[in-house]
Parts: C-alpha cells; structure tokens; sequence
C-alpha cells in the first residue's frame, strides 16, 4: 500500500513536472471496431472515415491548439476483445473519448467502463436501441454514451412501414440468432403489434448457415408477400441466394447492413432490388459529400466505400467530438459530454448538418426523417425512391421532438 | 409433397457436405484410433488455397494442385502433432497436439487471406434446375456427385492398390501388420495426407455454395464430427447414412418443428446413439482387453 502510495506520488510529481511539455500535445480518441472478421468491412470504413475526418481537423490546426491522435484497436468483434480494449484505452492509453463500436454485443460489453471512468464513448455504427439507455437517468446521474446511428426501433418502424405502404399485409420476419438479429426481431414484432399486424412466419438462422431452405419455405407456405430480415452482410446474402434457388420472388426489405460489400459480393445478381434503411448514400451532391467521397476514394484507392453508412458515420462522429471539445474547451470528460448536450455550433458533417444533435435526454443524434431507404443495384447502394434521389441535395435535419 | 421433397433435397445437399468431411475423420481412426481435430481448418485452408488458384488455373484444374496441398498438410499435422503423441504412446496428446495446430492454420489464413467471408466463383451455373417439382443447384448436385466419387476413390485406393492393402492391414490389427513387415508409421502418415486431401477437396467442393473464409470449417467439422459418431468411426458407409441423416433431420425440424431448433434433433440423435450403440451406427463393436 505504501508503495502504491509513493507511486502515484511519484507518478504525479512526474506529471506536474512535464505539464508544459503536454501543451501541444496531441488530444488522444480511442478508435474501435472489428478491423478483421465477419463484419470488418463495416468497421474498416468506419475507421477510414474517422481517420480522414481527424486528418482535416488537423490540418486546420487541430482542437484547442492540440493535434487529434486516433488510437486504434481492434476489437475483432469480439465482446470480450471489446472490454479488454476498452480498459486499456482508458487506464494506458488515457483517451479522452472513444469512437467506434459496430457490434451491438461488444458496445454493450465495453461501454461500462467508459461510463465509471466517466469519458464520453461515441457510438457512430452499433444500432441496438439499449445501448443508449443503458445508463439512462434516473438510474445514472449522467450518460456518458453518444450515438450517431439510426437505432433499431427507427430501423424496424421504417422496414415495417415500407412493407405496409407498399400493401403488404403478410409478412415473415426472418432474424440472425445473434444479440443484433433477436433485438432487432424483437423491435420489429413489437412495431408490428403495434400496427395490429401479426407475422405469418418468424424465423432464425445462425451466423455462417449454409441452408436457408427451410426458413424461406416456411415463410413461403405461409403465404408471406414481402420478407423482413435483420441479420449483417453474408448471411442476408445467403438468404437472396436461397430466394433464387427456390424460385421465389418477393420483395426484401433488410436491416441496413445489406449495404455491406460482402453482402453485394456474395448475393450478386440475386441481391439486386433488396432494399434497406440507409443514413447515407454515396451520391455527390453536397459539396460537402463530394469531398469527403472524392477524398475517400482518392486515400484509399477505392472507387466505392465497402459500407458508406458506417464511412460517413465514423467521419462525422470525429467532427462531432471534436466540436464538443473545442466548446469544453477542456479535455475533462464530464465537461466534453455537458457540451455534447449543449451543441452550439452547428456541425456540417455528410450525413446532416448537426443543430444541437443531443440533449441531456436524448442522446441519438438521428431521428427517423433523416433515414431514406437505399437499395442495392448492380454492385452500389443507390437511393430506392425517386423522390429521395430528387431531393439528395438537401440536408435532412433532426426532428427535435421524435426521439 | 412437393415440399417435404425440396426439404430432404438440401437436407441431402448439406448432409453430403458433413460426409464429406466427416469421411476425413474416419480414414485417420481406421489406421492410428487418432483423428484430426483441425479437419475444418484443413478444409478452410484448401479452400482459400483454391480460391487463390482460381483465377489462374479455373475450377477444375485447380482441383489436383488443391489435393496436393492437402497431401501435403497432412503429413505435415501427422509429423508435428501424432507422431510424437503415438510414438510416447501418449492417449491424449495427439488431441490438443491437432486443435493447436488447426489455430495455428487459422490464425495463417486469416493473415494471409484475411478475416472477411470471401465469395468462391461458381464453376456451373448459379441458376437452380427444376427435378420432379424439386429446385436444386447444379453446384449441390456437383457436390454430391464430388463427394461420392471421392470416396468411392479411397475405398479403390484401399481395396486394390498395395498401399491401400497395407492401409486396411493397419486399421485390422497395427501390430500384426507391423510384424508382417509394415511400414504402420508410414501408413499412418499416408492415411493422414488422404484425411487432409479429402478435406481440401471438399473444402473447394462446397465453397462455393458455403462462404469462403478461414472460419468457414468451424462450424462444419463439428457437424461433422457428430456424423462421424453418429455413423461410426470405422465405417465409410457410416458417414454416408449420418451425414444424410443429420442433414435432412435439420431442415426438416427447421420447417415442421422451428428453425430456432433446428441443430437440436442432430445433438439429441448424436445422445442416443452414444448411449445405445456407441460404436456408431455402421461401427464394430470391438472388446478391447486390458
């Protein structure tokens, strides 16, 4: 105990000593997601995305007169690689703030930690609609997570109410056994009651199923007119697959990872016409969007981001952080997160134009209206509705009263 | 009618894949009583190596250099992880000898060729064909067919070449052959190449269909390995009928029960067997005396 004590006196005297040399020091944001595995495309571009997005800022002379320094680590998709990154970001690495998580699991594994260490964590990729309210007031005195995605229970009302608008009154609900595919179920039988509708058919499949047959003949004996899907890119792409080998065709209406690259590689031609809730689509017609497309394309060498949502997501989530800070003025973490409630600086990111985006209720910066349907077309995601492609150009702003 | 026979079609398609791999298992216990606990590493590993050739060779010709990888992989795993188990006489090292190096082989795929499910090109097309009311895809009939003759060709091997004698020698009785003059060590080490060959090739055989990635034969070789338990560890025909077992059981509980148990009646089969016959279905009871 005692040389604990003398440590940390020691430690701090080594602190205070080297303060000044601290000054221009670079402001460190953890930087997670699975860089490898089964989702790593989705993780990959949220990466990249945050990475350009820290290179601007930097450029422009960075926040508070520091450079921003992403550290990254990869989580594998793993919840236990999760919390594990999680601590050493916080006890070794000392961010001030963390982005990243695509896995509702591993968000909700990982996040605790930043919450007792009160430091703000940024979700800009997992949808679970619990991963916000896990340390909701009033149990919690103050929420330390923040979310840039569309949550489930948007992602499953919207899905529910494209299949009724387009006049379906049968419909299969088709869910991936993970914590993602069955929260997402859940959400979407729950909007589905709510609407007085009961599904025909509700089925499950496993992460890497080879056979989709029974599932898809279940939902078809029961008469489905449309399939519902929540699940992530190759397991949607083996229940495309399985549709065109049994002959049967219905509209698809999926979870938003349908836009993920494997999904487009291993459905092919079997996945075009599959649409999904999107906050993004790469199309060029903001200023805004073309540069940090045409800058994407150009770091990278890639003619197409492998899952733009989560590129544009994790690009916007370090400006959004960045400003917080900046209004902080400091790097404390219960002062960045009073400012995230607090937003007074717009921040023109390139899936909206942020207007106070978080209240100290409300802490998912995307409402409904800000979710277009894509869909998946001979390789791209491009918007699903006409009227959403005409009206691209202008910035969907958050309704401040829907969430 | 119609349906219960598009639900046994896959389920044969899928079942033929577990035989597939299963069949690799059971050429192993024959000869040395060990299995491979890296079977679906093997088979993820021929499959990558195959996907790599692909594009310079195309699908069929790929085929004989992907068995020679297996060949090869196995006197590898054979040579670091049994030998040295057996040779001690050691009842279980040979198992986390097996499991250790299938990680290591994961762990190279997933350098090599990364983490992301990758799509292996189809050689046929990807279209389904119409059978009496039944939609199959040429690729599930090419894997059945590919499967069959695989093993028709190592029983061929084992019933008329003089390796394949001595092979069948081996599995009869190890130390009766070795004092006929048997080489078992090399026998051993030959049916371990033959167990990897048969994995890579079904490893190319199915990928198209499944996904390709390093993870792709986790899932796989433990569904296989039921069908082995469930066929018998010393039958070529076992593996045959529990494979197509295990795979028609799953779809059909997947449609007529639920698809959220649609793994369970395979465990429950792999149970009662176990405790009614634990040999297998097709396996000989041997009295082992001590």
């Amino acid at each position: 105990m005692r040389f604990t004590v003398g440590a940390s006196a020691l430690a701090l005297a080594c602190a205070l000593a080297l303060t000044p040399a601290w000054a221009a020091d670079p402001i460190k944001i953890g930087l997670t997601g699975p860089y490898t595995g089964g989702s790593s495309s989705m993780g990959v571009s949220m990466r990249d995305g945050a990475k350009l997005a820290a290179a601007e800022i930097n450029k422009a002379g960075g926040v508070l007169g520091r450079p921003i320094q992403l550290v990254e680590r990869d989580d594998e998709a793993k919840n236990e690689v999760g919390a594990q990154v999680a601590q050493e970001l916080i006890s070794k690495e000392k961010v001030v703030a963390t982005v990243g998580f695509i896995n509702t699991g591993v968000a909700l594994a990982a996040q605790r930690f930043y919450q007792e260490a009160e430091i703000p964590v940024f979700n800009n990729v997992a949808t679970g609609t619990i991963i916000t309210n896990q340390f909701k007031e009033p149990d919690y005195d103050a929420n330390y997570v923040f979310r840039n995605s569309a949550y489930d229970v948007l992602q499953a009302g919207l899905m529910v109410d494209e299949a009724l608008a387009q006049g379906h009154k049968k419909i299969a609900v088709l869910a991936d056994s993970t914590n993602y595919g069955q929260l997402g179920r859940e959400d979407i039988e729950k909007y589905l009651a709510s609407k007085g509708v009961k599904p025909v058919a509700v089925e499950k499949f496993n992460i890497k199923d080879v056979d989709m047959t029974a599932q898809l003949l279940k939902a078809q004996q029961a008469g489905a007119e449309v399939i519902l899907a929540y699940g992530i890119g190759p397991e949607l792409a083996q229940i495309s697959n399985g549709m065109a080998k049994l002959g049967w065709k219905v509209p698809m209406i999926t979870s938003w990872p349908s836009s993920m690259q494997s999904f487009i590689d291993i459905a092919g031609a079997n996945g075009n016409g599959v649409i999904m809730p999107q906050t993004f689509i790469e199309d060029q017609t903001l200023p805004k969007r073309k540069a940090f497309l045409e800058n994407y394309y150009k770091t990278y060498g890639v003619t197409k981001i492998p899952t733009p949502v989560a590129g544009a997501q994790g690009y916007d989530s370090i400006f959004l952080l960045a400003a917080a800070i900046k209004q902080a003025g400091s790097t404390d973490g219960a002062k960045i997160r009073t400012a995230l409630e607090n937003l007074n600086e717009k921040v023109e990111g390139v899936v909206t134009t942020y207007d106070k985006p978080f209240t100290a209720k409300d802490h998912n910066a995307i409402s409904r209206n800000m979710v277009v349907f894509g869909k998946v077309q001979d390789g791209k995601i491009v918007y699903a509705k006409p009227e959403d492609a005409k009206n691209a150009g202008i910035v969907r702003l958050k309704e401040k009263t829907s969430n | 009618m119609a349906i219960l026979l598009q639900l046994i079609a896959s389920g044969v398609a899928v079942g033929m894949i577990y035989a597939a791999i299963a069949f690799g298992y059971q050429l192993t216990f024959a000869t040395s009583k060990t299995l491979n606990f890296g079977q679906g590493e093997a088979l993820a590993l021929g499959a990558l190596f195959g996907l790599t050739l692909v594009p310079f060779t195309g699908y069929w010709l790929m085929i004989p250099l992907v068995l020679v990888f297996g060949f090869a992989l196995g006197a590898v795993v054979e040579r670091l992880g049994v030998r040295p188990a057996v040779k001690i006489k050691s009842e279980y090292g040979w198992i986390m000898a097996t499991i250790a190096l299938g990680i290591i082989f994961k762990n190279v795929a997933e350098n090599v060729w990364g983490r992301d499910d990758l799509k292996f090109p189809s050689p046929l097309p990807e279209t389904a064909i119409q059978v009496a009311g039944v939609r199959i895809l040429p690729m599930e009939l090419l894997i059945v067919a590919g499967a069959l003759l695989m093993m028709l060709a190592v029983e061929i091997f084992n019933r008329k070449s003089i390796w394949g004698k001595a092979v069948v020698a081996t599995s009869n009785d190890i130390d009766a052959a070795g004092l006929m003059g048997i080489n078992t060590q090399r026998v051993i080490t030959l049916s371990y190449s033959i167990s990897a060959m048969t994995a890579a090739f079904a490893g190319v055989l199915v990928a198209p269909v499944t996904l390709t990635g390093a993870t792709m034969g986790a899932v796989l070789a433990l569904k296989a390995f039921a069908v082995a338990i469930i066929g018998g560890l010393e039958s070529g025909l076992g593996v045959i009928v529990g494979g197509l077992i295990l795979g028609v059981a799953e779809t059909l509980t997947g449609f007529y029960i639920s698809t959220g148990y649609k793994d369970v009646p395979g465990l429950i089969l792999l149970l009662v067997v176990l405790s009614i016959r634990p040999v297998g279905l097709f396996g000989k009871a041997v009295i082992k005396k001590v």
